[in-house]
């Protein structure tokens, strides 16, 4: 299979019994940008089984990382969430997306909007520094039902702020907006009723969404993005892509199947 | 569950949609592209990228007879893995409706 490359399994951890990242070893000449997806997967019965992942590492990390959902029955996930150090897995070799910062115009204020495992592209969005050159400021907003699927958070307030290169950066300009729907938080609500009622911009302290200064990311089921997509169409932002860059753009987290 | 190109794309043939495509599925006719509907993975990506507007998700209203138009051709034409130079006239084209006529394929 000349489109894959043939990686093995480095770690695996386990969120909740739902969630799970794991991380592979990365060929050389694998290359991509920070919030871009590939297809990973397994030989099963000889076929690859594969599935898109974004990529939770970024474009300098030596090895992989991806964060996924156990699918009950799942034909993939089923699979991944049993594997063990040093089993095969195969990463496509095409990293594709909308989720870069190349598609959005210039702002101030960049909010990325994940649900879910829809945080996995804005994972390595954050530890990229061309996103704090671009952008004075960077929302990423977490959105889950439950606090225990708010993966990531102590990577994100405890170890990246120490970052030895991206630490300042961080510190000064990454603003983290965990919040849940089904139980008391500090911050609670769904993503969209947070947006269109005003409370995000209030919470974060900076001024209310405009297209002037701000620009967004989203990740999500697509039932979101459909809703999130009609918010911002009528709002007068302007979707963008890979030939024209815009003031928004989207990707689903997941297909329906 | 898959996304189709509809006949928005006759003429055109931007093939912008090609180069973001995760697993290739776009196959090539002489004026337009269609996507292998059992194939395509649903991710999304090729959708927002096509200057006609001619990708529509499966749930979009007249989606089904672009879905079975696809599937028909998909298997009739060459894959197509990278971006090729429209024709001279396509913005000309664009936006221009009934093109299935130049699509002779699409009648049989």
């Amino acid at each position: 299979m000349s489109n894959y490359f043939e990686e093995r399994v480095l770690s695996v951890h386990h969120w909740t019994d739902t969630l799970f990242s794991f991380t592979t070893t990365r060929d050389t000449s694998f290359r991509f940008k920070n919030g871009q997806f590939t297809m990973i997967g397994l030989r099963v019965n000889e076929k690859p089984l594969l599935r898109a992942y974004s990529v939770v590492s970024t474009n300098y990390d030596e090895s992989l990382e991806f964060f996924s959902i156990k699918v009950p029955d799942g034909p993939l996930t089923s699979r991944l969430q049993n594997l063990s150090v040093g089993d095969p897995i195969i990463v496509g070799k095409k990293a594709t997306g909308t989720l870069i910062v190349d598609n959005l115009t210039s702002g101030k204020h960049l909010y990325l909007l994940g649900t879910g495992t829809g945080l996995a592209p804005f994972m390595a969005l954050i530890r990229d520094p061309e996103t704090y050159e671009r952008f004075e400021k960077v929302v990423l907003v977490h959105g889950c039902r439950q606090i225990a699927e708010l993966a990531y958070g102590e990577r994100i307030t405890a170890e990246l702020p120490k970052d030895e290169f991206l630490g300042e950066m961080i510190r000064n300009q990454l603003i983290y907006y965990p919040t849940v729907t089904r139980e008391p938080f500090r911050n609670r609500g769904r993503v969209t009723e947070l947006l269109t009622s005003g409370r995000l911009a209030e919470d974060t302290g900076l001024p209310a969404i405009n297209t002037e200064t701000d620009r967004f990311m989203m990740c999500g089921s697509p039932q979101m993005m459909n809703d999130l997509k009609g918010i911002f169409t009528q709002a007068g932002f302007k979707e963008g892509n890979h030939g024209e860059a815009g003031e928004f753009v989207l990707e689903r987290a997941f297909a329906e199947r | 569950m898959s996304f189709a190109v509809t006949d928005a794309c006759i003429r055109c043939k931007y093939t912008d949609c090609v180069s973001v495509c995760p697993v290739d599925c776009f196959y090539e006719g002489e004026s337009m592209l269609v996507i292998h509907p059992d194939e395509c993975i649903d991710c999304g990506v090729c959708e927002p990228e096509c200057p006609a507007e001619a990708i529509v998700p499966d749930t979009a209203d007249d989606a089904q007879r672009w879905i079975e138009l696809n599937a028909r051709l998909a298997v009739l034409w060459p894959n197509i893995t990278d971006r090729r130079d429209p024709p001279a006239d396509a913005d000309a084209w664009k936006g221009v409706p009934d093109k299935l006529k130049f699509v002779p394929e699409a009648a049989a």
